[in-house]
């Protein structure tokens, strides 16, 4: 369903039901998942209760019908992961078992997006650990993929710097990866299919702009505005300082929850594999404190990766009001809506410490007690 | 420093780079290898890259991020102090200089009404922003500093209150990032680059502050352990300004950086790294005199 049906109003069944979330397209359309067998699963079901509520949309409002219409996505966590052991086997795994079509990408461009927002090696829990940015590496090479890492440091000017500090550098001349400086390259302007903020469109770095697909590569941290970021919030790094500034505050004018969807609804195809074996909890995303949780987490659907990740930290997503946006448009955040491979969530939570604030301890999830 | 003339052969011949090779021709990489070729004697091919900078300027007396990029407008500012500083006839930029310079004062950044405990630096303090509609930060407000100097408004208000916020923003223990000091009662952490500008820009002012000092010396510590072109250039430079004493860089650190900027023709590393190196002769310094003879910008 494109943006500017479910904008108008116009309920219709997709050709394909993945292709209702943008960034999770369908396996038969030029897609990066294969359609395996959950979605035939979710297929049958979603006609169903598609056709319940086609009739009954009259009556209790679309909001509800396209909740209703939701699909549901697959996320995968691996626990007792470390970053000296076979990262790339986890990843691999992890992708087949979100039903990530390999025989896509071959020949295709795959941009790698780490999260480098000022690297210091004081803080290494900040940003993605190198290992986990070549191990990706690997897998999407061994595939037939043409691989670039790139980033825009949001606080740092200094692309090299944040490389040196990041350890990422070393690890990309050490394995020939190349490296895109998106906070200085030509950029491509491309509308705002979001419209949760007033910006009209965005200008994205040639490396976005070119990609077939954007690996959203995260640190999972807390985050001390908006509760926690991740796959989703990654992205605002897909934007280039020189037009966005250091920090990008022309982001934060127009709403950090409503700029994290709006860029995630128009930079193209996403997946995300979330780097969560060293964390950051408190003061995030800059000062927090190490927290070691072992996990890697990957999925197709970067709102329904999230979400489960919030849950995995002690949140409740569906009150983290970027998640709430995106559940409108880009994909599924409530639990019965996601199927989870690998470990379950329950199984690998462990509530992560948060700022003892109001507006952030409105985000627990209900039961859960660390300050 | 062999690579040196290479490295001024190489800005001689690209008149107006972009960032990286195939990339836009940039304001900013241009602005900075017209002061770097000045400094190091080859005012004739920092002409070029000026009137480059000139054929870029709107009419609004502002340039671009790039030729391409007529927005945000942030480099004016870089393009005031090359035109001012590193011309063997400025009176060819007068005009262009007086243009930018109207443009620069009439831009400002947005100030936030104080908030107990969120912000920990003086929000009302106007400055300069990076893009039109946001706060002010360190960086375009000390290049904004810098281009009132060259351009003799150093007594402008603005340019007094661009100090009084550069000084604002230093952290307690001293150094400056992006321009936070505290957010949630939490202190950030220094960064070296925008330490290093911040020190360049303050560097003819008289603050009585004790974070001057500890900024100089988080730089002299830093120095030796930069990894990169452009922390390592803003630090050296930030120290020279200040006449600070300066823990001397092993020559193979300077000799790493600029190979791999080389290799990677990177035109604003080593813009930068030449401009760190060129000693008294740097046009960056608030106190250098203008090769061509100080002058003034067209008063508004």
């Amino acid at each position: 369903m494109s943006d500017k049906k479910q904008r108008d109003g116009e309920i219709q069944r997709p050709a394909c039901p993945k292709a209702a979330a943008k960034n999770a397209p369908c396996a038969k359309s030029n897609s990066p998942t294969n359609g395996g067998e959950a979605e035939g699963k979710f297929n049958r079901r979603a006609l169903l209760v598609g056709g319940a509520t086609l009739a009954a949309a009259g009556a209790i409002g679309l909001p509800i019908a396209r909740r209703l219409l939701a699909e549901r996505s697959p996320v995968f966590l691996a626990s007792n992961q470390s970053y000296s052991g076979n990262l790339a086997s986890t990843i691999e795994s992890g992708l087949h078992e979100t039903g990530f079509d390999f025989n896509w990408i071959r020949g295709r461009k795959v941009l790698l997006k780490p999260n480098m927002v000022e690297p210091t090696r004081d803080a290494p829990h900040m940003t993605t650990h190198p290992a986990m940015v070549v191990a990706a590496a690997d897998v999407f090479l061994k595939h037939g993929a043409e691989v670039t890492v790139g980033e825009a440091p949001g606080h740092v000017r200094d692309t090299e710097m944040a490389l040196a500090e990041s350890g990422i550098g070393d690890a990309l001349r050490s394995e020939r990866l190349k490296f895109a400086d998106m906070n200085y390259q030509d950029v491509k302007q491309t509308s705002n299919r979001g419209h949760h903020s007033g910006l009209p469109h965005f200008f994205f770095p040639q490396a976005v702009a070119e990609a077939d697909l954007v690996v959203s590569m995260p640190k999972l941290k807390t985050h001390h505005w908006v509760g926690m970021t991740a796959a989703m919030k990654n992205l605002y790094g897909t934007l280039p300082g020189i037009k966005y500034g250091w920090p990008k505050n022309v982001l934060h004018y127009n709403g950090i929850p409503q700029t994290v969807v709006d860029i995630n609804s128009s930079c193209g195809r996403t997946i995300g594999i979330v780097d969560g074996i060293d964390c950051m909890e408190g003061d995030g995303p800059i000062m927090g404190s190490r927290k070691h949780m072992g996990l890697v987490a990957i999925g197709t659907s970067l709102p329904a990766l999230d979400a489960t990740l919030a849950r995995v930290i002690g949140l409740d997503p569906t009150k983290i009001n970027y998640l709430q946006f995106a559940s409108e448009k880009l994909g599924p955040i409530e639990d019965w809506q996601i199927d989870q491979r690998g470990e379950r969530w329950q199984a690998v939570a462990s509530p992560f410490e948060i700022l003892d604030l109001d507006f952030l301890q409105y985000l627990r999830a209900d039961g859960v007690l660390v300050t | 420093m062999d690579w040196i003339p290479t490295a001024l052969d190489f800005l001689s011949d690209c008149v107006g780079p972009g960032y990286a090779p195939g990339t836009a021709a940039a304001t900013e990489p241009t602005a900075l290898a017209a002061l770097a070729l000045t400094a190091h004697g080859r005012a004739l091919d920092a002409d070029k890259q000026l009137r480059a900078l000139q054929s870029w300027q709107t009419t609004d007396g502002s340039l671009g991020v790039t030729e391409k990029e007529p927005h945000p407008q942030w480099p004016t500012t870089l393009a005031v102090i090359a035109w001012t500083k590193a011309s063997t006839n400025p009176a060819l930029f007068q005009t262009s200089i007086g243009d930018a310079v109207n443009w620069l004062l009439q831009q400002q950044g947005e100030t936030i009404p104080p908030r107990a405990d969120n912000i920990g630096h003086d929000t009302m303090l106007v400055g300069w922003p990076w893009v039109q509609g946001t706060h002010s930060w360190l960086e375009p407000t000390a290049f904004a500093l810098l281009a009132l100097k060259a351009a003799g408004k150093s007594d402008h208000p603005r340019a007094r209150e661009a100090a009084k916020l550069l000084a604002d923003r230093l952290l307690p223990e001293g150094g400056c990032n992006y321009g936070n000091t505290f957010i949630l009662g939490q202190q950030l952490r220094p960064h070296v680059q925008p330490t290093g500008l911040v020190m360049l820009a303050l560097a003819d002012e008289h603050i009585d502050d004790d974070r001057v000092a500890a900024s100089l010396e988080f730089l002299n510590r830093e120095l030796p352990k930069q990894r990169s072109a452009a922390s390592y250039a803003y630090a050296a430079m930030g120290l020279a300004a200040h006449r600070h004493a300066q823990t001397q860089a092993d020559e193979s650190q300077l000799d790493e950086l600029a190979t791999r900027a080389l290799e990677e023709e990177a035109p604003l590393r080593l813009a930068l790294l030449l401009l760190a190196v060129s000693g008294a002769n740097n046009p960056l310094y608030p106190s250098c005199v203008p090769s061509g003879g100080k002058q003034k910008a067209t008063e508004q």
